[in-house]
């Protein structure tokens, strides 16, 4: 029936099909929208947020989609600036990851702050010193960028090609986009970065507080360099779930492989990183505070040492290795391991960087404060999952996503592709991380 | 209010609160929960979500059985100055919906900017930031006691103690009508020092030698929450037991024995 | 179409400009903006002129001045009245709230008659007139049959015109059934009538005194005139004054004392007569009072010589022999030392024995009747009324025997004993109560056995309360004539507890009425002229407001303008000739009177193998546990620890709790000889092991919404344990055991 709308040369599954699994995502998508519209109509009460954890699992969904969507960034980085032209075949692909990750980003900010009516004043009555300013602006600019950067591949659906007008739209479009990955590229660096900025310049917090260089606290550079090192992961990492469902291969090896390698050796100076801050903060700053690095992985339930262990070492060590290893790029299972651990890695160090820091007693007399999150928190947090899903199927199905789709898959006597919307219900590769409090 | 603001010198606006004397009756939560108009709700129990500009917290010297004892400590916000005005909170806001006043030391929120995006509250380790979960509901005709004075917030601001500014606008009111250039000592008090039976709290101008906070906060036995991360709280605590002194701070073992030396003065 | 990038890029940017500099977008974000800081159910307080209005708390005895504020004709804010000399500024967590209760949803609005069952909570309107028309109808059957001493009062105090109007409608009509609810004040002026001499309160100089010895007596838990006591206890902190805090339970007292004793609960009078045994036996009394100005120094002596020595005492008392030398030396050589008794607040009269082993060691080192110590306060004597004529009848009731057998030949020095009423009304030996008043007081939640105290009202067949608020007496009543609140009415508040100076508060309308309420006093006197002949005659006065003006006569010019009045000449009276005892001087002892302060130990209910543990009420100023609830502010300033959600936590020693088996936070089940709760478990260190607290105000039924079903009431765990001597109350806890739920 939507057959006039599927790339030429492609082949996808009946209308019916992709019907009942759009609507099976729908449901869990309308749960998260009930929940939003509660906590936008009866207020954040809905949430199990309170004065100790002002903030909680949104912002850390926030500010994990972020990293793990810096893929778009940097692949556009490598591809656009720095020439890898390899990575044409993934670039689009990375570009909606990031389209759906960023705008995730910003529909939960919307719901989490207390007047979402008013959450123009972070422009309007901006505070230049705020880290938050700095993340709002560059966040919604370069929204804006990936937005630009998704348009054209819309504009090349089979239909919306044939106008000439969004025809030559899209190549104008496509003309300048070098001049939007340089842009996105700068924008990303300044946002991931005060993200990071977010929490390390609490001096109030001495978990998360760090020094750094100017105004920008080590943490700045920490977010921005993990996220440019874990977020092409999540790209790979999705291609491969994307191909997993669609039994396709869809992307050539050399694009996942070289993508794969400069992420590799990304993690690894990244966590190498991380560790020699780690050890100045526990050996130098903290004490310096009065604090023992144990302080803040003691008496309590959850906050364990593990966390640091499996953050560094599970997660940051150990696919670093795997990827920089040819052997361990060409490994099937190898990879799929390495990208996961990678996206866990980062999404657990978001964790820590938000929670942890608030769950911690600063005054003597204080209490570790515990949280779990209510339902409507985490169908909120599902929302975006659901919407990603929904708008991966959509773009998938009708635009030219992978440009090698073709090529890798000739149209010949080819058995149908049977896509179980269960199955494809399950990619939610954030269930992975602990989300537990 | 135009001439009078060209005072000899900015104030410092702070308080001493002497916890020998204080009992942990909670007249000052009270008298600040009534002077500000906070709200309450059927159950309060859940002090992550109980907005209380001054919450008392009751220390214990974890010694076990008779060796025991307790301290009652008043937190109000601390009113930090940190380095220059650089209080944890007021530098993470990223509306400007709260500042720190130059020419008092206090730190104000206004509720008509702030869009709850709570920051400031992840900034401040002393708690003293409190967000409006819930609407403010007063039961049927209890509206009648609320004063005109403080503006009851809305659902989704963040709010906290003001140091009672509006009590300071209205002392200066009343110097400009009367024609005076400075407001007295006893002209502008918080709601908790003024109710408090026990005279614990003092508040006044850190910066005016004849106020009666300038001497008292360099009791010997003074000391102040969290000094080591910079805050630089503009609130004072005293205290003659070196349990309590130690307890306002952290300290690596062996640590912060100085201050043992100049106990009971 | 062609497209070229001219065009795009003028495409792009018109459609930007255009949009941005419609008025569109800015209108609707300045919009947003204005709605979101108006919404309308977000109230605005109305602004207007600021006014302030001097008067008096009463919402507990402690008689402190207030100064409330007010916007046009709203009142905003209590504060503490600066220069009154009770409370000189301060002011409590309760009266801060006061407004909560004025404007909330506690108050009774109208006069409400009982339709239906009782205690269904259904509730008629009815009219002031018609109200007291059928109350005085029911009061004129009861005496025309002579019944009329069957008609009982139940009042919060005996002081002040109200309290004494009440008494003059009751002696008229004919009924000598007036009771006051139970506290330390019983024993004291029992103490004071037997070994001062006369009817009395103490007066204690707590602000000039240097040492100060509190067997269990919550100095800042309320005990006393609340305010006053923290105001004295940060004059010790100036003055380098010591505080001795005796107490099973590191209360907020013992913890802000000196230094804690932690003793083996009830035993406290034991340790006041050991501590004599080494004054008198380490010759360190004042032998000038003792000698000259004392009588049964002797007798009593020769009783602590051989039954009190520190080695027995401590061994009652768990506190070691050295320490008991030890603080007996230091009381008695303080210059100023008083010792102090009346567990927490004093809300149970204790121990009459306790009370005068306390006492005596004042009169031992001499600390009476002197700067820094003990004296007698009369009330001054503003209320002298001319003697009421009586009729027959009013003669006849008042000739019967009071129902709670005080002032009886078995209680020949007690005054009220309240906490025999309930026994007396279910054995039905004496005669049946028939008529209930209950004026400022909540006997159904504040007498201990709360449950026996419900059957034993419920046998009375009318019952008419005088609540301003909706309490568990009021939902028991037959009528509610709603009082006006303190705020709303004229009220003279007479010299608190333990204030060492006369001293009268004005209690002054400061708003109107808010709902349709009567002052009581005015209803008393409305009630008196119905009833006409003798009772409306004794009753001379248009209202209460003439009343109360006439009374206090020129004090009234003065209360008006300060606020308060206080008799300046007064002054502590000398060792000479200011004894009103038979002996004229102060008296230890007294064979005809049959008294001699000795230590009996006070049993408490329950069988030890059954119950282990004792169970101890502790009582905090952040909860209300008189007559008035706590109102929200209150209760939200209670600690986690003490309750969650609506569950209250016991106190209880890790040791112990080890023993139990109870964790931290845990549920448990709580059970006395007199009921069971649902508990939670809080370790608290500083607390005797074997004993478990409870704090008191809690466990509320129909009040409002903010108090009712929050925790446990403790007086439904405990029952009253009679004093031989005196029948009053002195049980100091119940033998209780916990078991995990």
């Amino acid at each position: 029936m939507d057959s006039a709308l599927i790339p030429k040369g492609v082949k996808r599954c009946p209308l019916w099909q992709f019907a009942l699994f759009i609507g099976a995502v729908s449901a869990v998508l309308g749960w998260g929208v009930y929940a939003m519209l509660l906590c936008w109509f009866k207020g954040l009460n809905q949430t199990n947020m309170n004065d100790y954890y002002g903030f909680a699992l949104w912002i850390w969904a926030d500010l994990a989609v972020i990293a793990i969507g810096g893929g778009a960034f940097f692949t556009g980085l490598l591809k656009y600036i720095f020439g890898k032209d390899d990575l044409k075949n993934i670039i689009n692909y990375a570009v909606l990851i990031g389209f759906i990750c960023y705008s995730s980003a910003l529909l939960i900010l919307a719901i989490d702050i207390g007047q979402p009516l008013r959450g123009w004043f972070i422009f309007w009555h901006a505070n230049v010193h705020s880290m938050l300013t700095e993340v709002a602006f560059c966040l919604t600019c370069y929204f804006g960028v990936l937005t630009i950067e998704y348009i054209p591949l819309i504009l090349e659906n089979r239909q919306i090609d044939r106008v000439p007008f969004f025809h030559h739209l899209s190549h104008n479009m496509h003309e300048i986009m070098a001049v939007f990955a340089a842009t996105g590229a700068f924008l990303s660096f300044f946002h991931q970065g005060s993200l990071g900025g977010v929490a390390g310049v609490l001096f109030g917090r001495p978990f998360a507080f760090r020094e750094g260089l100017l105004v920008w606290p080590w943490t700045f550079f920490l977010f921005t360099w993990s996220a440019a090192a874990c977020g092409p992961c999540f790209t790979i990492l999705v291609t491969k779930i994307t191909e997993a469902v669609t039994r396709k291969k869809l992307v050539k090896d050399n694009a996942i492989e070289l993508l794969a390698k400069i992420s590799g050796w990304m993690i690894l100076t990244y966590i190498i990183a991380k560790t020699i801050d780690t050890w100045y903060w526990a050996k130098v700053l903290a004490p310096s505070k009065g604090l023992t690095m144990m302080d803040f992985y003691s008496n309590n339930p959850l906050y364990g040492i593990w966390i640091l262990i499996t953050e560094i070492v599970i997660c940051g060590f150990v696919p670093a290795f795997i990827l920089i290893t040819k052997k361990g790029r060409k490994n099937s299972l190898a990879l799929w391991i390495a990208v996961t651990l990678a996206v866990v890695g980062v999404c657990l160090n978001r964790w820590v960087m938000v929670l942890q820091v608030l769950a911690i007693p600063v005054m003597t007399f204080d209490i570790w404060a515990m949280y779990f999150p209510s339902w409507q928190e985490i169908a909120t947090t599902i929302l975006p999952v659901a919407y990603g899903i929904i708008l991966i199927a959509l773009s998938y199905r009708y635009l030219p996503v992978f440009p090698n789709e073709a090529e890798l898959n000739p149209l010949e006597p080819l058995p149908v592709e049977d896509q179980e919307p269960s199955e494809l219900l399950g990619d939610q590769e954030r269930e992975l991380i602990p989300a537990e409090a | 209010m135009g001439k009078e603001q060209k005072g000899p010198k900015t104030k410092r606006f702070g308080m001493v609160i002497d916890l020998d004397k204080c009992t942990g009756c909670g007249s000052c939560m009270v008298a600040c929960m009534a002077e500000n108009n906070v709200p309450f709700r059927k159950d309060e129990s859940n002090k992550f979500l109980s907005l209380t500009w001054l919450r008392i917290y009751k220390l214990t010297n974890g010694k076990p059985f008779p060796d025991t004892d307790i301290c009652y400590l008043p937190r109000p916000c601390m009113h930090c100055e940190g380095h220059g005005g650089h209080s944890p909170c007021v530098s993470v806001c990223p509306a400007v919906a709260t500042d720190y006043s130059d020419e008092t030391g206090i730190v104000s929120q206004i509720y008509t900017r702030c869009f709850g995006c709570r920051y400031c509250m992840a900034s401040c380790p002393y708690h003293a930031r409190y967000f409006n979960w819930w609407d403010p509901v007063w039961p049927d005709g209890m509206e009648k006691y609320l004063s005109p004075n403080v503006s009851p917030r809305m659902r989704g601001v963040v709010e906290k103690c003001s140091f009672c500014y509006h009590r300071y606008q209205l002392a200066k009111e009343r110097i400009f009508i009367e024609g005076r250039s400075e407001v007295e000592e006893d002209e502008y008090q918080t709601s908790c020092a003024q109710a408090c039976p026990a005279r614990a709290i003092t508040f006044g101008d850190l910066n005016n030698p004849k106020h009666a906070v300038y001497k008292k906060k360099k009791s010997p036995n003074g000391f102040r929450l969290l000094e080591r991360l910079g805050t630089n709280p503009k609130i004072y605590y005293v205290s003659s037991r070196e349990w309590v002194r130690r307890a306002g701070d952290n300290y690596l073992k062996g640590e912060g024995k100085l201050k043992e030396s100049v106990q009971h003065g | 179409m062609k497209i070229d990038r001219r065009c795009f890029l003028s495409f792009v940017i018109g459609g930007a400009a255009g949009t941005t500099l419609s008025p569109l977008p800015w209108k609707l974000m300045d919009d947003s903006s204005i709605w979101t800081q108006m919404w309308p159910w977000t109230p605005v307080p109305e602004d207007g002129e600021i006014s302030y209005v001097d008067s008096a708390c009463s919402l507990c005895s402690g008689g402190c001045g207030i100064t409330v504020r007010k916007i046009e004709e709203r009142a905003v804010k209590i504060e503490g009245m600066k220069d009154h000399p009770v409370n000189d500024g301060g002011i409590c967590p309760l009266g801060l709230s006061g407004l909560q209760l004025l404007y909330g949803p506690r108050r009774v609005k109208h006069p409400l008659k009982k339709v239906g069952d009782r205690g269904s909570g259904k509730w008629a309107k009815i009219s002031w007139d018609s109200a007291i028309a059928e109350i005085v109808k029911i009061l004129g059957k009861l005496r025309s049959n002579n019944q009329s001493h069957t008609v009982g009062l139940i009042s919060g105090s005996d002081r002040g015109t109200v309290p004494s109007l009440f008494r003059r409608f009751l002696t008229v009509y004919g009924s000598p059934n007036l009771m006051r609810t139970p506290s330390l004040q019983d024993s004291y002026e029992i103490v004071l009538n037997l070994m001062h001499g006369g009817q009395a309160l103490p007066g204690f100089d707590f602000e000039n005194a240097d040492f100060i010895l509190s067997f269990g007596s919550g100095i800042i838990d309320g005990w006393g005139s609340p305010v006053r006591m923290i105001r004295a206890n940060s004059i010790w902190r100036n003055t380098g004054a010591k505080v001795i805090q005796i107490d099973p339970r590191l209360s907020n007292t013992a913890a802000k004392s000196d230094k804690w004793f932690p003793i083996n609960p009830g035993t406290e009078a034991a340790l006041a007569l050991g501590l004599s045994h080494v004054i008198i036996k380490e010759d360190l009394y004042h032998s000038d009072f003792v000698d000259n100005y004392s009588v049964g120094f002797g007798e009593w002596k020769s009783l602590l010589r051989e039954d009190y020595p520190p080695e027995k005492v401590a061994k009652i008392t768990g506190i070691d022999e050295l320490t008991i030398v030890d603080l007996a030396r230091k009381f008695a050589r303080a210059s100023k030392p008083i010792a102090i008794c009346g567990r927490g607040r004093g809300n149970t009269p204790g121990s009459l024995n306790e009370f005068m082993a306390v006492h005596a060691l004042n009169a031992l080192v001499g600390n009476i009747n002197k700067t820094g110590g003990v004296w007698v306060v009369a009330d001054p004597d503003y209320i002298d009324w001319t003697e009421p004529k009586l009729d027959a009848k009013a003669v006849s009731g008042m000739q019967k025997e009071r129902l709670d057998g005080a002032g009886s030949k078995t209680y020949p020095f007690t005054r009220y004993s309240l906490n025999r009423l309930p026994a007396v009304i279910s054995s039905g030996e004496t005669y049946p109560l028939q008529a209930l008043f209950v004026s400022g007081a909540n006997p159904l939640y504040t007498m201990s056995d709360t449950m026996a105290v419900r059957e034993a009202f419920a046998k009375i067949p009318f019952i008419v309360s005088f609540s301003s608020y909706m309490n568990e007496t009021s939902q028991l009543a037959d009528f509610i004539l709603p009082n006006h609140t303190c705020l709303e009415r004229y009220e003279d508040i007479p010299t608190p507890f333990g204030f060492p100076r006369p001293v009268i508060g004005l209690s002054r309308p400061v708003v109107e009425p808010q709902f349709n309420t009567a002052h009581v006093g005015d209803v008393i006197i409305k009630m008196a002229k119905e009833m006409g002949g003798s009772i409306a005659g004794a009753f001379p006065w248009d209202n209460y407001e003439a009343c109360l003006k006439e009374t206090l006569g020129d004090r009234w010019d003065t209360l008006i303008k300060k606020g308060f009045w206080s008799d300046s000449r007064f002054k502590a009276p000398s060792w000479n000739g200011s004894f009103d005892t038979p002996s004229g001087k102060f008296e230890f002892a007294n064979n005809t009177k049959g008294f001699l302060p000795q230590f009996k130990p006070v049993g408490i209910e329950g069988d030890e193998t059954l119950y282990p543990l004792i169970l101890i009420p502790y009582d905090l100023t952040r909860l209300a546990n008189s007559f008035i609830g706590a109102p929200p502010f209150v209760i939200k300033t209670l600690e986690d620890t003490v309750i969650k959600a609506n569950d209250v936590f016991i106190e209880i020693n890790p040791e112990t709790a080890k023993a139990l088996r109870l964790r931290e936070g845990q549920y448990a089940l709580l059970s006395t000889p007199k009921g069971q709760a649902r508990v939670k478990v809080h370790w608290f260190e500083g607390i005797l092991p074997g004993v478990i607290a409870m704090p008191t105000g809690l466990g509320h039924l129909g009040n409002d919404e903010f108090l009712d079903g929050k925790g446990v009431n403790y007086n439904q765990l405990v029952g009253p344990v009679e004093d031989p001597g005196t029948g009053l109350d002195k049980a100091w806890g119940i033998r209780a055991k916990l078991a995990k739920a």
